[in-house]
C-alpha cells in the first residue's frame, strides 16, 4: 500500500506552527503557576482553615474530580459570560478554566503532603514554644514540600496535555494549528506525525524527571 | 531411606560469584543425618549465600552440592522436587499476608504435594499445635507478633516433611522477648532428630544446640568443629578475632 | 436573560442515550485495556529484551501524548493506513484503548514489582513452580495494590470519553452540545451537561477513595 509523504506544506508553515507551540507553552506555564497558587491556597485552607470552610472546599475539589476538563472549558467559555456578563478571549478563558480544574488536584497533593508529615513534628515544634503559624511554616511545610515535588511534576505533565483540549474553544495552540494545517494542506498523516513528535519531545523529559523524582523519594524511605 | 553413613547434605568446593565479588570461595562441608550445624561469621562472609545455594535460590558457579549423595539437578522441575525435601525459614518470616496462619502452613501440601484438602488441613493443625499456635490457626499474619509469625513459618516449612531444615538468621528480625519462643521450637526440632543448618548470630543457641559449628569469613570456611572447641578453644586466630569482636568471653 | 430549563427535560431521552454511549464506550475500552495492560506488563517484565523494550516504548509513547491528539491522529491516520473506514465509535475505541492500555501496563507492572522478592523466594523454597508462585502468592497480593489504582484510571477514562465528542461520537458531551447548538439554550444545556457528569462522576470518585482506604498499602 502506497503512502507518499510530503512534508512540504508543514515546512512552509513552520512559523504558524511555531506560534501555536509558543502558545501551548505559554498557556501551560501560566496555568501551572495559577493552579499552584490557587491549589496551594485551597489545600492550606483545607488543612488549617476554619471548619466551616472545609465542606465548600471539599465540594469544589470533588466536583473537579467528577467533571471532565472539556466540560469545564466549554462552560467557562460559553456559559460563564451569560452568567457574569464578562466575556473573556479564548486564551484567558482557557487559562481560567484550566487553572480552576487543575488547582483541585494541586489542593489534594498539598493536603496529602501535609498529612504525610508525622503529627509528632508539629507537637515538637509547639513544645519548643513556636506559634501554630511558625510550626507550619518552619517545620511542616518544608518537609511536606519535598514529598510533593514529584506530584507537582506530574501536574506539569497533565497541564501540557490538557492545553491541547483548549483547541476546542478556539485557542490557537499547537493542536489547533495542526488541525487547521491538516485541513488546509490535505496532508493529515505528516501533520499528525509531526504533532505527535513535538508533544512527545516536550513531555518525555518532564515525565522522565517525575519518574526519577518519585524513585529518589521512595529511596529516602518513609518517616 | 538412606544409609546413615551418607551425609544428608554435602558441599564440595562450592564457589559463588556476584559479578566481581566472590561470595563463596571453595567451601566444603558435610552435614550428617540428624546433625545440627550452625554457620557463624561476620556479615558478608557467605553464610546466607551458602544456605540459599543449598535449595537453589542462588546457582553456584563451581563445585557441587549433594542431597543424600545425589547432586542438585540443573533443571527447574528437578530442583522443585528437591525443594520439597528441604524446608527453609527466612529472616523476615515471609508468611503470605493474604492467607491465614493455617492456610500458610497448608501451602506446601496443597499446592506442591497436591494433597487432598482435609489431609493437608489435618497436617497443618498438628504442626501449628506442635509450635504452640493451635489457637491462632485462623489469624492473619498481620495480627501475629514476630515470634508467632516465625513459628508459623517453621510449621509451614515442616509441612512438606523435609529431610533437612535450613534457617537463615531466623531470629535476627525479632524483638528480644520473642526470640526465646522461636529458639525453643528450634531446639525441640533438634532434639527430635531433624537435620538442621542454621545461619545465626545467637551464639548461646549455637553453643547449646549445635553438634558442630562452622565459622565462615570472606567466603571461606575458617574453622569447623564442635561448639566446645569453637567457643572455648578456637584453633584458628580469625575465629578468636570474630568471637572477641562479638564480645564473646567464652 | 430568561432561562428555560424545560429544554433539559424535553431532551432527557437524548441525554440519557448519550450517557449510555459514554458508559458503553468506557466499559468497552476497559474490556480491551485490561488485557492490553496485562500483556504490556508481562512483556515489560519478561527477560526477553526486545519484548521489554517494545512494551516500554509503547507505554512511554502514549503516556507522553495528549489524548485528544491521539483521537485526531487515529481519526485521520487509521483509514488512510489500513484502507478500512472506521466508524467514529470504533476510532474512539481504538484511541482510548491504546491510551488506557499504556497506563494499565504501568499500573500492573508496578503492582507486581511492589511485592517483596522474599515472598516469591518463600514460595519457591516450598517447591512451587514459577507459575504457581505467580498465581498463589504474587498476583493475589498485587491485585490488592492494583485495585484502587485501576479504579482511579476508570474514573479518568470516564471523563476522557467526553473528548471523543470532537469526532462526532454520540456520547453525552456531543449530545448535550448538539442540543445546545440547535436550541440556542447555551447556559441551560451546558450546566445540565456539567451536572450530569457530576452526578455520574461523584459517586465513582468516592468509591475510588473507599478502595484506596480499604486496600491501601500497609507494610
Amino acid at each position: 500500500m502506497e503512502i507518499d509523504l510530503d512534508f512540504g506544506p508543514l515546512i512552509a508553515s513552520w512559523r504558524f506552527l511555531l506560534g501555536g507551540l509558543g502558545l501551548t507553552l505559554a498557556l501551560s506555564a501560566l496555568t501551572v503557576l495559577c493552579s499552584l497558587v490557587l491549589g496551594g491556597a485551597v489545600g492550606l485552607a483545607r488543612c488549617y482553615g476554619p471548619r466551616w470552610l472545609r465542606w465548600p472546599l471539599v465540594f469544589y475539589i470533588d466536583s473537579m474530580r467528577a467533571i471532565p476538563v472539556l466540560v469545564v472549558l466549554v462552560w467557562g467559555y460559553f456559559a460563564l459570560p451569560l452568567v457574569s456578563g464578562v466575556t473573556l478571549p479564548p486564551f484567558w478563558a482557557a487559562l481560567a478554566a484550566l487553572s480552576v480544574h487543575i488547582a483541585a488536584y494541586v489542593a489534594e497533593i498539598v493536603r496529602a503532603g501535609i498529612e504525610s508529615v508525622r503529627p509528632g513534628q508539629t507537637r515538637a515544634a509547639l513544645a519548643l514554644g513556636m506559634s501554630r503559624a511558625e510550626a507550619v511554616c518552619q517545620v511542616v511545610l518544608p518537609q511536606a514540600l519535598v514529598r510533593m515535588l514529584p506530584a507537582f511534576g506530574s501536574i506539569l505533565s497533565i497541564t501540557i496535555k490538557d492545553t491541547a483540549i483548549a483547541s476546542v474553544i478556539a485557542v490557537p495552540e499547537y493542536l489547533n494549528c495542526s488541525q487547521t494545517l491538516a485541513g488546509q494542506s490535505f496532508r493529515p498523516i505528516e501533520v499528525w506525525f509531526v504533532a505527535m513528535a513535538v508533544y512527545f519531545v516536550i513531555l518525555f523529559p518532564v515525565t522522565r524527571a517525575v519518574d526519577i523524582a518519585y524513585a529518589r523519594l521512595a529511596s529516602l524511605g518513609r518517616s | 531411606m538412606t544409609a546413615p553413613s551418607v551425609p544428608v547434605l554435602a558441599y564440595e568446593n562450592v564457589r559463588k560469584r556476584f559479578g566481581s565479588f566472590t561470595a563463596l570461595n571453595g567451601v566444603s562441608l558435610e552435614v550428617a543425618h540428624g546433625e545440627v550445624v550452625c554457620l557463624i561469621g561476620p556479615s558478608g562472609s557467605g553464610k546466607s549465600t551458602l544456605l540459599r545455594c543449598t535449595n537453589g535460590l542462588e546457582t553456584i558457579d563451581g563445585g557441587r552440592i549433594l542431597l543424600d549423595g545425589a547432586p542438585l539437578p540443573p533443571d527447574a522441575a528437578g530442583m522443585r522436587r528437591v525443594r520439597r525435601r528441604m524446608g527453609m525459614v527466612f529472616q523476615n518470616f515471609e508468611l503470605f499476608p493474604h492467607r491465614t496462619a493455617i492456610a500458610n502452613v497448608m501451602s506446601g501440601p496443597l499446592t506442591v504435594l497436591r494433597m487432598p484438602r482435609s489431609e493437608a488441613e489435618h497436617r497443618a493443625e498438628t504442626l501449628l499445635d506442635k509450635v504452640g499456635l493451635a489457637d491462632k490457626a485462623k489469624s492473619y499474619p498481620a495480627d501475629l507478633s514476630g515470634g508467632q509469625q516465625q513459628r508459623v513459618a517453621i510449621a509451614r516449612a515442616l509441612a512438606t516433611e523435609p529431610e533437612v531444615m535450613l534457617f537463615d538468621e531466623p531470629t535476627s528480625a525479632l524483638d528480644p522477648e520473642t526470640i526465646g519462643e522461636v529458639l525453643g521450637v528450634m531446639k525441640q526440632l533438634a532434639d527430635e532428630g531433624m537435620t538442621m543448618v542454621v545461619v545465626t548470630h545467637e551464639m548461646t543457641f549455637a553453643r547449646r544446640v549445635a553438634n558442630r559449628v562452622a565459622v565462615l569469613e570472606r567466603g571461606a570456611l575458617v574453622e569447623l568443629g564442635p561448639p566446645a572447641q569453637i567457643f572455648e578453644q578456637p584453633q584458628v586466630a580469625r575465629t578468636r578475632d570474630f568471637l572477641s569482636h562479638l564480645g564473646w568471653s567464652g | 436573560m430568561t432561562l428555560d430549563w424545560a429544554i433539559v427535560w424535553e431532551n432527557a431521552g437524548a441525554l440519557a442515550r448519550g450517557a449510555e454511549i459514554t458508559v458503553l464506550l468506557a466499559v468497552a475500552t476497559m474490556l480491551l485495556a485490561i488485557p492490553g495492560g496485562v500483556l504490556l506488563a508481562l512483556m515489560r517484565l519478561s527477560p526477553v529484551r526486545p519484548l521489554a523494550l517494545a512494551s516500554a516504548g509503547f507505554t512511554e509513547f502514549f503516556r507522553n501524548l495528549p489524548l485528544l491528539l491521539v483521537i485526531y491522529a487515529a481519526y485521520y491516520i487509521l483509514p488512510l493506513t489500513t484502507g478500512i473506514s472506521f466508524s467514529p465509535f470504533a476510532t474512539a475505541l481504538v484511541a482510548l484503548a491504546l491510551n488506557v492500555s499504556a497506563y494499565n501496563g504501568e499500573t500492573f507492572r508496578a503492582g507486581i514489582q511492589s511485592i517483596r522478592k522474599g515472598q516469591s523466594e518463600a514460595a519457591l523454597a516450598l517447591g512451587m513452580s514459577r507459575a504457581q508462585v505467580m498465581r498463589e502468592v504474587v498476583l493475589p497480593q498485587a491485585a490488592r495494590r492494583i485495585a484502587p489504582v485501576l479504579a482511579s484510571t476508570w474514573v479518568s477514562l470516564f471523563k476522557d470519553t467526553s473528548l471523543v465528542s470532537v469526532i462526532a461520537v454520540g456520547e453525552l458531551a456531543y449530545t448535550a452540545m448538539r442540543i445546545r447548538s440547535q436550541s440556542f439554550r447555551v447556559l441551560e444545556m451546558l450546566t445540565a451537561m456539567a451536572a450530569i457528569y457530576w452526578a455520574l462522576g461523584y459517586p465513582q470518585a468516592k468509591l475510588t477513595d473507599w478502595l484506596y482506604r480499604r486496600f491501601g498499602v500497609r507494610e
